[in-house]
């Protein structure tokens, strides 16, 4: 990409292509709609109802509850209401308005210490906290993902970029039924003094899920895996 | 698995909410040590089996609702409480590393599952 | 050993994926526009009558991309096993989504 002199009028780039993939999800959605399995509108709503969901209210909740100890007791004890705060609804936000029948309304806050971390997958069909965290990521649904962080939830750690001391018990969170878990990590050295905000951009996504752990240093996640796994093998 | 079965139930009070007062009282409590049951599973299920046997402490009662596998049929009227359980990684896995021995797994699962140990 | 569906093979082999149009084009964006679209079907076939339940759907997407779109990425590996689970199950045909999907090509590429 060039740098021009006229930066400000020069329109960003665009894909000017039409693949055979954009092609196939049209065409699946419209065959639906012509068979009368879904109408334009209800699919609309959804449409419309994921595209206002992202990390950031997630992010805000770690980042209140890391400077308020009584927002923090909210967060274990009542995290619906905990989740108003951050302006998330999980009972009326979304179309269905009694909860999604994917996301349900029971999220949880997994409250890491020092020597504890927390780590959430979903082995069964890979059940994310939508509503507060946005949509998972690909990595978060392949089987290799969900298989190895039961079983060797260090081993997939690592391969992540995330090695933890022998004392530190990890503990594997399987969301397998209603419950929808968000990991609310440690705080990080170099922060004293931040503000709401800015404790809030270092809460990525990932610290969220927790195969990371919150850097003042770092705004986004890395692209994961770090190391990609070839072969699960025993550590 | 359809949703429509209880949306007005739901509708504006959440699910599982919308069950709060329906089980019978729960039979375990935080601190209790349970097996998990190795039910035939019919058709559904959403009890790993990596857990079947294994060994757990309750954690927390977390709501009642009916279970999964009732569910999938649309069969809401026998709710069951649920419980959040935590296994010993050593416990589920034979191989599991010894050195690694403070880590630890976190599931639910409805009473049904569940027998004191 | 699930039977491959020609169409969706073809696509697979010859379509253009997300991360090549953005390096032809300078485009950043993670992820494609209709990324969310799909998402938004596969919620709405969950819903209501269910038509096409999650989790038999995520299920079936493993295996699909496990023995026949394991070298596509994601999104394109869960459009193509949305629309297989789709036409495994009778709920649409080969056939019309081939008609269906050289009309749309066209609609789109004038557009």
């Amino acid at each position: 990409m060039s740098n021009s002199h006229d930066h400000d009028h020069k329109a960003a780039p665009m894909v000017d292509e039409v693949s055979d993939f954009e092609a196939l999800e049209v065409a699946v959605r419209e065959l639906c709609i012509e068979k009368g399995l879904f109408t334009q509108a209800d699919h609309n709503e959804w449409t419309e109802y994921m595209h206002t969901l992202g990390p950031t209210p997630a992010a805000r909740l770690v980042a209140k509850a890391w400077l308020d100890e009584d927002y923090k007791q909210l967060c274990i004890d009542d995290p619906v209401k905990a989740s108003l705060e951050v302006g998330i609804n999980w009972i009326t936000s979304m179309p269905s308005n009694f909860g999604t029948p994917s996301d349900y309304c029971n999220p949880r806050i997994l409250v890491d210490t020092p020597t504890l971390k927390h780590v959430v997958v979903c082995t069964l069909c890979s059940c994310y906290p939508r509503p507060i965290l946005g949509q998972s990521p690909e990595w978060y649904r392949t089987p290799n993902y969900r298989r190895r962080m039961v079983r060797w939830p260090r081993q997939v750690l690592s391969e992540f970029g995330l090695q933890l001391p022998e004392d530190v018990e990890i503990r594997v969170a399987d969301s397998n039924q209603k419950t929808r878990y968000v990991v609310m990590p440690v705080r990080p050295e170099g922060t004293d003094g931040w503000t709401e905000d800015q404790l809030a951009e270092i809460v990525t996504r990932d610290c969220l899920i927790g195969v990371a752990m919150p850097r003042a240093d770092r705004k986004a996640d890395d692209k994961r895996p770090v190391i990609p796994a070839i072969h699960p093998y025993g550590h | 698995m359809s949703s429509s079965h209880h949306v007005e139930k739901a509708t504006n009070v959440g699910d599982p909410q919308c069950f709060k007062g329906e089980a019978p009282p729960a039979k375990f409590k935080v601190g209790d040590r349970v097996r998990i049951r190795n039910l035939p599973d019919i058709f559904y299920t959403r009890s790993q089996m990596y857990l079947r046997e294994a060994e757990a402490t309750v954690v927390k009662l977390v709501y009642e609702s009916p279970p999964a596998e009732d569910e999938a049929w649309d069969n809401t009227d026998s709710p069951e409480w649920f419980y959040s359980l935590l296994f010993k990684q050593s416990d589920l896995w034979p191989d599991y590393p010894k050195k690694f021995e403070a880590d630890t797994l976190e599931t639910e699962l409805s009473e049904r599952w569940l027998e004191a140990l | 050993m699930t039977k491959s569906i020609p169409l969706l093979e073809k696509i697979g082999k010859e379509g253009r994926v997300w991360s090549d149009l953005c390096e032809q084009y300078g485009v950043e964006n993670p992820d494609p526009p209709w990324r969310v679209f799909l998402e938004s079907t596969c919620e709405v076939l969950n819903e209501g009558s269910c038509v096409l339940p999650s989790l038999e759907r995520r299920d079936e997407e493993d295996e699909l991309v496990d023995e026949l779109y394991k070298h596509i990425p994601h999104p394109e590996r869960q459009v193509l096993a949305l629309a297989h689970s789709m036409i495994l199950r009778g709920i649409i045909t080969e056939e019309d989504l081939e008609k269906h999907l050289k009309t749309v090509t066209e609609r789109l590429n004038a557009a």
